[in-house]
């Protein structure tokens, strides 16, 4: 499956309460087209996807928050997970789509395909991480979200996925419309 | 040194109540303070961007204020936080930022290029700052947070040695 076809698979399982912070380039390009708006879209700040989501979840503890990130872009900012799994926020999930490619500059290698995901978060301290190929688990993928999202507590999961294929439109909105959004609906 | 208690009064009475970033023996003492009171977390990040992911993050959770604490060799690390998150999406962040590499640096020349260009550092990436001292902090504090409240950008204050901690 492409990374795009996991999180339509999201879509499918989501209540609409969750707040989702996505990792700029494709990914965020992918929740803007393919999930409720809005969401916290990160244009930039490659590597700041899984602190900024860390920021909400203290922020709003009654609040689930989704991180939905590259694998580049986790790998660059990869100590925040070190602080997460020290934190342990009861309500960040954190979907990592790893292509094992920098795929919106191009699709360069990025270093993924020789890492265990697995024993590293579970090293770094987290007992709720799922490592999962998104082919053999097609079937199930659905279900295996689904637990992610509504499972109590920091949860991690990883989701091997193939490149995708179809680059979707730039995000319309400017970040400070981005921001203004996000905070709105927090007042509803 | 400014009286540590009244100082992490001011700010929690000014509705900051997270607090993270990466250390600095500059900050010793305020940060021996700060684990200890009740009304503002303090979050040990890994990295300043990392710092600064969680306070842009925080604000988002609405609304709510924060202060990063690290060392001017820190500002070279949130560059692109700053211009491609904080100040790009309007989040107000108050930046204490240790001014290493003045005189009482003589013995630590890892210090002395950033000390150099601290200033420029700052203006380049168009961040306000001010000098917190001892003599005048509140009327600084007060200067810089209403900077930071009518702009919503982060803005800075250097803190010089003796300032914050022994």
């Amino acid at each position: 499956m492409k990374g795009a076809e996991v999180i339509s698979k999201l879509n499918n399982v989501l209540s609409g309460e969750e707040l989702i912070v996505s990792s700029n380039g494709n990914v965020s390009r992918q929740a803007f087209h393919l999930l409720p708006q809005p969401q916290l879209y990160l244009r930039g700040s490659m590597g700041l996807p899984v602190p900024v989501g860390l920021g909400l979840a203290i922020a709003l503890p009654g609040k689930d928050i989704i991180v939905l990130t590259g694998d580049g872009n986790f790998l660059m900012g990869l100590s925040s997970m070190a602080t997460v799994a020290f934190l342990k926020p009861l309500n960040l999930k954190i979907i990592i789509l790893d292509n094992e490619l920098y795929s919106t500059t191009g699709g360069q290698e990025t270093v993924s395909s020789n890492m265990g995901y697995l024993e590293l978060v579970l090293g770094m301290g987290v007992q709720n991480i799922n490592s999962i190929d998104s082919i053999e688990k097609e079937d199930v993928i659905e279900k295996i979200l689904s637990d992610t999202i509504k499972d109590p507590g920091l949860q991690v999961l990883h989701i091997k996925v193939e490149e995708d294929t179809i680059n979707l439109e730039n995000i319309p909105w400017h970040p400070v419309e981005i921001k203004e959004r996000f905070l709105k609906q927090l007042d509803i | 040194m400014i009286d540590l208690q009244e100082f992490i009064s001011y700010l929690s009475d000014h509705d900051f109540t997270l607090s993270s970033g990466v250390p600095c023996s500059y900050f010793k003492d305020l940060l021996i303070n700060l684990e200890k009171d009740p009304d503002i977390y303090y979050v040990p990040a890994t990295r300043e961007d990392e710092a600064v992911g969680i306070a842009s993050g925080y604000f988002l959770g609405d609304g709510k204020k924060s202060f990063l604490i690290m060392q001017n060799s820190g500002l070279a690390n949130i560059g692109d936080a700053l211009t491609s998150l904080a100040q790009l999406y309007k989040i107000p962040i108050l930046l204490f930022v240790s001014y290493r590499g003045l005189e009482p640096d003589n013995d630590f020349p890892e210090h002395s290029i950033m000390g150099e260009v601290t200033e420029s550092v700052l203006e380049a990436y168009k961040v306000p700052y001010w000098n917190l001292e001892e003599s005048n902090w509140i009327k600084t504090l007060d200067l810089a947070i209403n900077k930071m409240d009518k702009t919503s950008l982060p803005v800075c204050l250097l803190v010089e040695k003796g300032v914050l901690s022994e």
